[in-house]
């Protein structure tokens, strides 16, 4: 109760009681038919009422399109385009715990049931507590079971049925009658019902593969998938009897499930993907979406698990959808168009290039050379830039020499970025040789594979390389061989690598989950999870937070040392500011 | 505008009125714990929610009263606590917010780019002379540990607000959520010449 005076508060309390006895004498209950669709409250249908209700809860919008407002802290006016319910208890419902502060679970089946721990746990208890664990100590103190009305008090005046005042983080809100009752309504409904894809026994997955991926990279996925699940079940005897008969029957143990995975394989073209897609989630209606692979783009996977709210954990692909709002699927990263993010970032902030000079992006027209070019160009005119000179390849076209002469003599760049495989050793080699040479050129790693070794020496000086994984040297993440027996190749290593990570997450997402068996839990409990540093994955870092859909946020500059084995040499921090 | 709208901004005013009221007459007895620190500020580039670079040093030790806390964009709870009593302290300033300095410092640099913070402060209708700054990685840590404030990672995340005097150059530390009255008083005793 630091900070908050309880004078304050009974004030405060009186002047708003007067004011709901004011908003019930006007009476502002509308009542009208609800037709023929199941009906909601104040005469609206059941849909209307949770659509508005969620616009409260999750956009702190009211009815009349308005923002909510609320009272914080004591005596801070706040409303709801800052934050909103869902900044605080999460989209499920089921709260959060910050900075010493526990949010108790607001969604309906909490609520409306009597809490009996008698004592909550401090902040310093809460902190030692494995962090992995601490979502699953949200228990309000001991209570009665809220009522719609004593419900309406603990928003307008935070006190809880039992006389407590809450935490004053809590807002005290000023929501009338109707808009209270929309409010209500909806927080019954949420998180009501577990998920989809859980039996008392099992958790259901899946996961997708598409026919036109090489079949190692296939195996490189489904192996150590399915090796992780049949190793989990495998002790699963273990936590059933020890649920069952177990002198300490943990929650832990009473969450366990086994695990199932479906290998949901696509065929055809990816127009077609989505129509199978809806097929298999018909017969086999699972909880979350394990990896995958694609070959090309992720889009109508991407859209499928959106539109049906399924989550989508961390899926092999160089083609993630950008999007600040999208919700459903976690990517590794965003892919190539991260690359192009990072050459903006560099030549931006850290070269800081004088705005007048040319920046010419050189880029075959294809799904992997708009996404290298889109993350380029959209980050580089975020950071108040002219847009560059693109000059995009046609299906069939190669980077000649006199291509590369004609570009340099007419628009005398200043910066080439050269998307390309391969051809870009001699193209290279070219651009050393001619007399308006660029001051820089950037390529990616990527692209080059390989190649990256046979950089023409006379150009590296003047050569960036974006690398978007941890660098080989020093304590890289040891390989468990025998993991798989899968031949391995760059590719596959790095997959195997990714699939390992996401066992490691998967485990501890289950823990925090416990027996909270809701999709949009599941996403914040990992969102909620700390930073995964190198001896987790062969990035940098992946790291988490509420919405953050994008676990590395990083990709390195480099420059090559001379020779035929160069040292890559690092020109950038991890993240580039 | 309806019956029921004014009937709500009445009620919603008349309790704000209350509340300055009642807290002006207990600012004495204060119901938090601060402490007077003082810290040397380390001299780094960071970079601003308008992509500007800001050499952190210069920019912290001026001759206005300066007030700083740690946040992220997607932290849930006490972030959207700390930066609603940054707004209204900048609110209960009137004319004389732009002469505070109120400086936000990401904890998870890694994913708060101008961009995001940028609509982070709109988010919040910070005016000017709110700042959110990010940078690498080191010289967030290097600023965390300056301030006693070091965490290995934002997950273990706690409230502080500092203020730092331009008399003196000294700060108050206030490691727990306070009122947007007290922290108008800090603010207040801070400035006094
Ligand atoms: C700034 C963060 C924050 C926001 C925003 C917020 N809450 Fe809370 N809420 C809390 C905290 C913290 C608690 C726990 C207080 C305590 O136990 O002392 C809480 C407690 C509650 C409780 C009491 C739970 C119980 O078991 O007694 C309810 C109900 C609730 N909130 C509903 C809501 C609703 C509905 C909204 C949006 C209209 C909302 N909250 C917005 C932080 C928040």
């Amino acid at each position: 109760m630091n900070g908050y005076s309880k004078k304050n508060g009974l004030t405060v309390v009186s002047v708003m009681v007067a004011c709901l006895i004011g908003m019930a004498l006007f009476g502002w209950n509308i009542s009208a038919s609800a037709g023929e669709q199941p009906a909601g409250v104040v005469g609206l249908s059941r849909v209307e009422t949770l659509r508005l209700g969620e616009n409260i809860y999750r956009k702190g919008i009211l009815p009349s399109g308005k923002p909510v407002t609320a009272i914080v802290q004591g005596d801070m006016p706040i409303d709801g385009t800052m934050f909103s319910c869902e900044s605080c208890h999460m989209r499920s419902g089921l709260g959060s715990f910050e900075g010493g502060v526990v949010t108790t679970p607001t969604n309906g089946a909490n609520i409306y049931k009597p809490q009996f721990t008698l004592r909550r746990l401090t902040p310093s208890e809460m902190e030692k507590i494995p962090r992995y664990l601490a979502p699953l100590y949200l228990a309000p103190p001991r209570r009665p079971a809220y009522t719609d009305e004593t419900l309406a008090v603990a928003l307008h005046e935070g006190v809880d049925p039992s006389g407590r005042i809450l935490h004053p983080v809590m807002p005290r809100y000023f929501l009338d009658d109707r808009d209270m009752k929309i409010l209500v309504y909806y927080l019954k409904a949420l998180s009501a019902e577990p998920s989809t894809g859980v039996t008392d026994t099992t958790i259901r997955f899946a996961t997708v593969v598409t026919d036109k991926v090489p079949p190692e990279e296939r195996d490189a996925v489904l192996a150590p998938l399915e090796k992780y699940v049949s190793g989990r079940n495998s002790r699963a005897k273990t936590f059933e009897t020890r649920a069952k008969y177990g002198f300490f029957a943990e929650s832990m143990d009473l969450s366990y499930r086994r695990l199932s995975l479906s290998r949901w394989e696509l065929q055809g073209p990816p127009e077609t993907w989505r129509r199978q897609l809806e097929e298999y989630y018909r017969q086999e209606p699972v909880f979350a979406i394990l990896g995958g692979i694609t070959s090309g783009e992720w889009q109508p996977v991407h859209d499928f698990s959106e539109e049906h709210r399924i989550p989508c954990i961390l899926p092999i692909t160089d083609f993630p959808v950008i999007s600040e709002t999208a919700w459903y699927t976690l990517y590794f990263s965003k892919g190539l168009y991260q690359e192009g993010e990072a050459v903006a970032r560099h030549l931006g902030m850290t070269i800081d290039l004088p705005p007048d000079k040319v920046v010419v992006q050189i880029f075959h027209d294809t799904r992997e050379g708009r996404a290298f070019s889109a993350g380029f160009q959209e980050t580089w005119q975020g950071l108040g830039r002219q847009p560059p000179l693109n000059r995009a390849l046609r299906t069939g076209e190669t980077i000649t020499k006199e291509f590369l002469q004609q570009l340099t003599d007419r628009e005398k760049p200043a910066v080439i970025l050269l998307w390309a495989g391969p051809e870009a050793v001699a193209a290279l080699e070219t651009i050393a040789a001619s007399a308006n040479r660029p001051e820089l050129v950037y390529l990616s790693s990527t692209l080059l594979k390989q190649s990256l070794a046979k950089l023409p020496d006379q150009a590296r000086d003047f050569t960036y390389v974006t690398y978007p994984y941890a660098l080989p040297q020093g304590a890289s993440a040891q390989l468990n061989q025998d993991q798989t027996k899968v031949p391995q190749t760059a590719t596959t290593v790095r997959i195997i690598e990714k699939m390992r990570s996401l066992s490691l997450i998967l485990t501890d997402a289950l823990m925090m989950m416990g027996s909270n068996y809701y999709r949009d839990r599941f996403l914040e409990v990992i969102d909620m999870m700390q930073d995964k540093p190198r001896s987790y994955t062969n990035y940098e870092r992946l790291s988490f937070g509420p919405g953050q859909r994008y676990a590395s946020k990083g990709c390195y500059i480099l420059q090559l040392g001379k020779g035929l084995n160069p040292e890559l040499i690092r020109k950038s921090d991890w993240v580039i500011h | 505008m309806s019956t029921r709208s004014l009937l709500l901004t009445v009620c919603f005013l008349a309790t704000l009125a209350v509340l300055a009221h009642a807290s002006i007459a207990e600012a004495a007895d204060r119901k938090y714990t601060r402490s007077i620190e003082s810290y040397t500020v380390p001299d780094v580039t960071l970079v601003d929610q308008n992509g500007k670079k800001i050499p952190f040093k210069s920019y912290v030790e001026t001759d206005q009263p300066v007030v700083l806390d740690f946040i992220y964009a997607t932290c849930t709870t006490i972030c959207p606590v700390l930066s609603a009593s940054f707004l209204n302290l900048q609110n209960r300033l009137g004319p004389d917010a732009p002469k505070a300095r109120l400086i936000s410092i990401t904890i998870d640099p890694e994913h708060d780019t101008p961009k995001i913070m940028k609509d982070y402060l709109k988010r919040y209708r910070a005016k000017p002379g709110w700042d959110f700054l990010t940078g690498s990685r080191a010289d967030i840590d290097r600023v965390m540990r300056a301030f006693n404030a070091y965490i290995p990672d934002k997950m273990s995340h706690y409230q502080l607000t500092l203020i730092r005097s331009p008399r003196d150059g000294k700060w108050v530390r206030i490691k727990e959520l306070i009122s947007s009255q007290e922290l108008l008083e800090e603010f207040r005793q801070a400035w006094k010449k």
